[in-house]
């Protein structure tokens, strides 16, 4: 198999980038679209260019780190799949491929295709867990959730914080991260005497981020691996009301 | 401000322009009607509307609603294409997006165009006595049936109107569903209604204000 890609090259977040073509032959339709990556960066190496940067840890869709613009798609053609899970076979013999990093201002380009996503932990940090003690296993269990709710709270658990909801979105928004992450800890008992809290210093972060507002596109729940709805944001949204009346 | 509170304004005061369409439509229907029926009705509902207080209080809020919508559409869309910056190279919206929720300002900035040019149409002459004067009926209500008949019988304000309620209807079709979520409607058998009933209200509306020029240039 054999396609031309058009990848995204800038040494730094101050240098311009460009697209720059490069030809990959011999490639396996089996192959991941990130080992297709491995493979063409193997022959730059032999041709002593420098590589492509790009981002992977676990390449099996759990970590989030892989992210990149495909063919004007986040993480590629498909909806709902990490960039790791696309393979070659998506593509047809001869296709052009066009890859670029996330585009948000507040995600700055550090090098090609990787982009700094710090935004995110410094909103993590402030509320995306519980001070209190849980205990062990044993002491967890004592602890009663209806299964409807355990089920609620793992459905937005699902977040691997990859970053394609705010790269796709119009307005850089991260509200469906977000929410994914406030919505987890505040449907269950654990979390409930901090959650105004959490969903107000979480959001406040957000926009001290300067990440932009929803406006419901609903583009995001399309490319979001974890598959996350916007029904969260919405829910979000009410707690938020919540939390300024009652908090 | 909260970004979420300028959202929010812009997602209350459009609610709110949404229930005026209704009540608004509803009575232009009356123009549909045989002309010695329509011209009666239409010119005393008008002047009710005129003398009646409450309805005064209701068109200043309709007034504040349709200038902070705007206000505050501006200044959050400004916002957001600040927040994203740099743009795509290749970026393939409509297979994850619909087309409307990816251009409301645009949408709505076409609107507004027809805004401005709906009050100085109707709202300047009736209202502020500005421009030609309006004469009265029979019964002594003024005659703003007339004005209508007038307007519509020149092909290009019918060409204007009908062709502007198309924006109208994609505005209105994102925007109810878009709304309800803001203010943080997240029941999903509801959300799911709400996104069929915001689909047949836009095209109720839209169809609805777009035939009465084209009905009323064939009387
Ligand atoms: C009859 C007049 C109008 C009605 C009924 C209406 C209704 C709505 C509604 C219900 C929303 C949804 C709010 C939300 O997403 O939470 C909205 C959003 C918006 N409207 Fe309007 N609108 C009208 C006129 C206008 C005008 C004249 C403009 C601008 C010049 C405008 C610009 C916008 C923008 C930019 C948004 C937010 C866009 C977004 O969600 O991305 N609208 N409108
Ligand atoms: S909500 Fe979905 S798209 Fe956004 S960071 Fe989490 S997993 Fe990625
Ligand atoms: S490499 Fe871990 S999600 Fe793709």
């Amino acid at each position: 198999m054999k396609v031309t890609f058009k990848i995204w090259r800038q040494e730094g977040l101050e240098t311009q980038g460009a697209l720059k073509t490069y030809d990959v032959d011999r490639l396996s339709e089996d192959m991941s679209f990130l080992e297709a990556l491995d493979h063409l960066n193997e022959t730059l190496v032999l041709k002593n260019e420098k590589v492509i940067a790009f981002e992977s840890d676990c390449r099996e869709g759990i970590c989030g780190a892989c992210g990149v613009f495909i063919n004007g798609r986040a993480h590629g053609p498909h909806d709902n799949m990490s960039t790791c899970q696309l393979h070659m076979r998506s593509f047809k013999d001869g296709d052009t491929i066009v890859v670029e990093p996330w585009r948000a201002g507040t995600f700055p380009i550090v090098k090609d295709l990787v982009v700094d996503r710090s935004a995110f932990d410094r909103i993590i940090e402030q509320g995306a867990y519980i001070t209190a003690k849980t205990g062990t296993a044993a002491e967890a269990n004592a602890i009663l959730i209806p299964k409807e709710v355990a089920d609620a709270s793992m459905d937005v658990a699902a977040c691997i914080g990859c970053g394609a909801c705010v790269a796709t979105c119009k307005n850089a928004s991260a509200a469906l991260f977000v929410s994914a992450k406030i919505n987890h800890l505040n449907k269950l008992p654990q979390g409930q005497p901090e959650a105004h809290k959490r969903l107000l210093e979480m959001t406040t972060q957000m926009e001290l981020e300067n990440f932009g507002s929803c406006t419901f596109t609903a583009a995001c729940e399309v490319e979001c691996p974890a598959e996350i709805s916007i029904n969260s944001i919405a829910e979000m949204n009410a707690r938020y009301v919540k939390a300024k009346l009652f908090g | 401000m909260s970004l979420f509170f300028k959202k929010s304004i812009i997602a209350a005061t459009g609610l709110f322009l949404c229930i005026f369409l209704i009540v608004h439509l509803s009575a232009n229907m009356l123009l549909l009607l045989p002309e010695n029926l329509a011209r009666g009705l239409y010119n005393s509902y008008s002047t009710t509307l005129r003398e009646s207080i409450l309805i005064s209080i209701i068109a200043y809020l309709l007034y504040i609603s349709i200038i902070f919508h705007v206000i505050y559409a501006g200044i959050v869309t400004y916002k957001n294409r600040q927040s994203k910056g740099v743009r795509n190279v290749m970026n393939h919206k409509n297979e994850n997006s619909s087309w409307a929720s990816q251009n409301m300002g645009v949408l709505g900035v076409l609107i507004l165009i027809f805004i401005v040019v709906h009050l100085v149409n109707f709202w300047a002459r009736v209202k502020l006595g500005i421009g030609e004067n309006v004469k009265t009926d029979v019964a002594g209500n003024m005659d703003v049936y007339e004005v209508t008949f007038t307007l519509f019988h020149n092909i290009y304000y019918v060409i204007f109107y009908s062709i502007l309620m198309i924006p109208l209807g994609f505005h209105l079709h994102h925007g109810l569903k878009s709304a309800f979520k803001t203010l943080g409607f997240y029941h999903k058998k509801g959300l799911k209604i709400l996104a069929k009933t915001s689909l047949i209200y836009a095209v109720v509306m839209s169809v609805g204000f777009g035939i009465i020029p084209i009905i009323v240039y064939f009387k």
